[in-house]
């Protein structure tokens, strides 16, 4: 198991954006002016840019300016990823520090999030899934992103 | 759910002094993240939004171990990121600069200069 494996089994939630608890079938009307951005088909496969492009338009604010300070990226199976901060650890070795990186799927509108934390050569070596049943555990690779085990 | 820069600088400072632990810390931002997402956060003052979300970004996640039973962290690193997020009250003059800026009170400009 490698760590995209791993990211692929970790749970997904629902997404609240742009939702507030009070919010009603029917709300007063708010005309928020949008980007113009070329029509998507139905079953149009989107490409990485593309799914960059409509990010940027309609989930920037939502998404990139609370969890993406440190970049994002766009995968090929419709998810977005926002990458955190790198939070530095200066006392732990060949480990740099961590950041949590939330991940956003376009298609199904469902989040999920974890901590990774990466070595000085940029490599995830530890990945902890934040589960919605309350467990927690640290999943370890090597520096080639081969899965070693987990506590 | 309100919070303000005082309430994050007291986690970091609980978590410091051991009257919190790392793990206690952490499910405290992680409430805070999860009431963030159904959009039910005020930020006080809303113009430190931006610093209070970067010291519970940083308290999520704070019990992050390199190995079992040893944290990533040292409680040098919380110190410098707890610093790093600045004191209250640290953007009293961004935010006495930016009252000034509004035309309706430039008037204020000369007194506050003249102090």
């Amino acid at each position: 198991m490698t760590v995209d494996d791993f990211h692929s089994s970790i749970d997904a939630a629902p997404s609240d954006v742009g939702r507030r608890p009070d919010a009603t079938t029917e709300r007063s009307a708010v005309v928020v002016p949008l980007r113009q951005i070329s029509p998507t088909y139905p079953n149009q496969r989107l490409s990485p840019e593309r799914l960059h492009q409509i990010d940027r338009v309609f989930f920037g604010p939502f998404f990139r300016e609370k969890y993406g300070t440190g970049g994002d990226k766009a995968l090929e199976n419709g998810r977005i990823r926002y990458y955190g901060p790198v939070q530095r650890a200066n006392n732990a070795g060949e480990l740099a520090g961590r950041r949590y990186v939330h991940e956003f799927d376009t298609m199904t509108g469902c989040t999920r999030g974890w901590h990774e934390t990466l070595d000085r050569m940029g490599n995830v070596r530890q990945v902890r899934p934040e589960r919605h049943n309350g467990m927690m555990g640290h999943y370890q690779f090597d520096s080639n992103g081969r899965y070693k085990g987990s506590w | 759910m309100e919070v303000d820069l005082q309430a994050v600088r007291r986690v970091f400072k609980d978590v410091l002094n051991g009257r919190m632990l790392r793990e206690q810390a952490d499910r405290w931002a992680y409430a805070v993240v999860r009431e963030e997402e159904t959009g039910v956060v005020t930020y006080s003052p809303p113009h430190e939004r931006e610093r209070i979300w970067a010291g519970v970004m940083y308290l999520y996640g704070i019990d992050t171990m390199k190995a079992p039973n040893a944290y990533l962290h040292s409680n040098d690193d919380i110190r410098e990121a707890m610093a790093s997020l600045g004191g209250v009250g640290d953007n009293l003059a961004s935010t006495i600069l930016r009252t000034l800026e509004r035309p309706s009170l430039s008037g204020l400009a000369t007194s506050v200069y003249e102090i």
